[in-house]
């Protein structure tokens, strides 16, 4: 996958590129308008990045000139405004999806594969791990063939996973990707052990290896090499 | 009252007084002229009756009871020419009252007798003097009042029109219209004077609101991309080989910079609540929201075994921006599940003017309504931001909804009074 990070601090598009580039993504990145402008003009992109403070100019009107040029693009907006404004305004764009600062690098991840899956894969992508297959246009998963019965809060965990293969998620970022604001005003995360104890549960009865691995009790690692007992 | 009034009934008072006043000096001063005036008169009287005596006149009786106000009396004794002034009371056959006459005695020694002439009378009746002055004062004072009230049209009228729409558009003044009210000219140097003065401070007022805006929201957007750039470096923190004690630290950095964020991000809120950014109030119904929000956290409030016991009325309807309804409810609901105990309870009771929530918690030391304030929290240790009931306030202010925070025997409760729109 080709990516186009419009990014001006270089701190955080290190961040951004050190996380996305262990999947392999071919990376390219633009810290001024100029220099987005430029690129995509240039070349085709599967998925843009887009600050909407940018030196030089306004992330908006890269987009505006990118849906111009490749409407096909996938893009997300990447904003330090929590604002229903500029949230409106970029998803009336064409923006795929709109991402407030500060973000989970696991779930800018996530997105930008969800975003990949719709805008280029024709949404029909069989999202797979080892045995297991995840059909994100119908929803369904199966472990060798064998249907799993999943809720819809533990088949976006399992989403989740698979989209941060090998990555160590903790409690607090699963519990802000399935319930967002939701989850804001408590102390106690327990309720998302017990989602994973009952996903790791059905996946195991199905067939699957226990691929889902605790780290410390504080984190969770789908973990595609399990060390088998 | 309005400030002409004020005026003008002072004006009317103070006249009246003075009236009052100037009425009894007159009547004094008009019935002393007139006195004298007669005593005058009367000594005349006598010294002309007296001579004529002289010359050899004599008075009969029936001359002199034709003339009631003359007496002629000769006297048996001596007595030395004298003359006495007094005033008399004497009966009015024609007004029927006494009244009070001048009346001028004299001993004259006319030849070798010594006589008693005494005449007596009025010339205006006392209460015609006091009619006369009371008419006259009426007239002054009817005449002050129509010239009061004609001032009093004018000040009202032409005269504080400058300032009347100075003060017009001090009330509809709106700071976060971003218009200072600029000075009319008038020729009144005093209200050029207070309308320069008011241009002058709406100016600093309209900049020193949007200096405060922009630094509020800056610093809130400011603080995030270095807060996205941690939280960043700490998930591929948590990527590298860590021993178990690490990655707590990791985790609980996490948590930190999260906390961190609603903070900077409520503060934004709050100030934006503060400065009137939400205006557009639209119909919002209240009982859809509270159901449906209860349905989203169920998960929560199983979780800790909570009883939820509502008694919601339909269609309850209010007037409200939308983000508001919902960060408001929100923050209410919130507040009840995560301040409450395990397998506690949690009553909800909406009507057409109140929502009231309540749910069992621990007792409080201090007011309740102390919550309110930012940052008060009832654990000064937990986890929450303080920032939750400060913005359920706000916005119940801005609404124009009245709220009150009371704990009893392990209850917590908040009670809104609504202002409802009725639907028909």
């Amino acid at each position: 996958m080709k990516l186009l990070i419009v990014e001006d601090n270089a701190d955080l598009l290190d961040n951004i590129l050190t996380y996305l580039k262990r999947e392999g993504y071919l990376c390219e990145t633009a810290q001024n308008y100029d220099e987005a402008f430029d690129k995509i003009m240039s070349y085709t992109y599967d998925v843009v990045l887009i600050d909407i403070m940018i030196p030089g100019g306004n992330g908006l009107q890269v987009l505006r000139e990118l849906k111009s040029v490749n409407p096909e693009t996938g893009t997300i907006i990447i904003s330090a405004k929590n604002s229903l404004d500029d949230k409106v305004q970029g998803l009336e764009l064409g923006a795929d999806d709109y991402l407030t600062k500060p973000f989970q690098l696991a779930e800018l991840q996530a997105r930008i594969k969800a975003v990949n899956r719709r805008n280029n894969l024709g949404g029909t992508e069989i999202v797979r791990v080892n045995e297991i297959s995840i059909n994100t246009k119908t929803m369904e998963v199966t472990a060798d063939d064998t249907p799993v019965d999943l809720t819809p809060k533990e088949y976006e965990l399992l989403v989740y996973f698979a989209s941060n293969k090998n990555h160590v998620l903790s409690k607090q970022t699963i519990a802000e990707h399935l319930w967002g604001d939701y989850v804001d005003h408590l102390d106690n995360l327990d309720f998302v052990y017990q989602h994973i104890k009952n996903l790791r549960k059905k996946l195991v009865n199905a067939g699957a290896q226990n691929y889902i691995e605790s780290v410390y009790s504080i984190g969770y690692k789908l973990n595609t090499t399990p060390k088998t007992a | 009252m309005k400030l002409i009034t004020k005026f003008l009934l002072i004006y009317l008072l103070v006249s009246l007084i003075v009236l009052s006043i100037a009425g009894v000096l007159s009547y004094y001063i008009i019935k002393g002229e007139i006195d004298k005036e007669l005593q005058w008169e009367f000594l005349d009287r006598i010294d002309r009756v007296t001579y004529l005596m002289e010359e050899g006149k004599t008075f009969d009786a029936n001359e002199v009871n034709s003339d009631e106000n003359l007496i002629i009396k000769p006297l048996n004794e001596y007595r030395k020419n004298d003359i006495r002034i007094a005033d008399t009371l004497i009966w009015d056959h024609r007004l029927e009252q006494e009244e009070r006459n001048v009346k001028v005695s004299a001993y004259r020694n006319i030849g070798d007798t010594t006589y008693y002439i005494s005449t007596y009378g009025n010339m205006i009746e006392s209460d015609d003097i006091t009619e006369a002055v009371v008419t006259i004062l009426l007239w002054i004072l009817g005449m002050q009042v129509i010239g009061a009230l004609g001032i009093g049209y004018f000040v009202s009228g032409p005269l504080f029109k400058p300032f009347r729409n100075t003060l017009k558009r001090i009330q509809n003044f709106k700071l976060n219209e971003k218009e200072y009210l600029k000075a009319e000219p008038t020729n009144v140097s005093e209200f050029n004077d207070l309308n320069i003065f008011v241009e002058e401070m709406t100016k600093k007022a309209v900049s020193d609101y949007k200096n405060l805006k922009e630094f509020a929201e800056n610093a809130s957007h400011e603080l995030q991309t270095p807060l996205a750039i941690a939280k960043g470096k700490l998930e591929l923190l948590a990527e590298t080989d860590l021993s178990a004690e690490q990655f707590k630290y990791v985790e609980n950095l996490e948590r930190t910079v999260k906390k961190l964020s609603r903070l900077s991000e409520s503060l934004a809120l709050l100030t934006k609540i503060e400065n009137h950014e939400f205006e557009n109030s639209q119909e919002v119904n209240l009982s859809g929201m509270i159901k449906e929000s209860i349905d989203s956290f169920r998960e929560f409030t199983d979780l800790h075994e909570l009883h939820i016991d509502t008694d919601i009325a339909d269609g309850v309807v209010i007037n409200i921006h939308p983000v508001l309804a919902d960060i408001l409810w929100t923050n209410l609901y919130q507040n009840a599940i995560r301040h409450n105990i395990e397998n506690g309870s949690i009553r909800i009771v909406l009507t057409d003017d109140t929502l009231s929530i309540s749910n069992t918690g621990k007792d409080l030391d201090f007011d309740p309504e102390l919550l309110f304030e930012r940052f008060k929290k009832g654990d000064q240790n937990s986890n929450s931001i303080g920032l939750g009931l400060s913005i359920i306030n706000r916005i119940c202010d801005q609404a124009g909804f009245s709220i009150s925070y009371t704990t009893e025997k392990g209850w917590h409760s908040i009670q809104i009074t609504l202002k409802s729109v009725k639907t028909g």
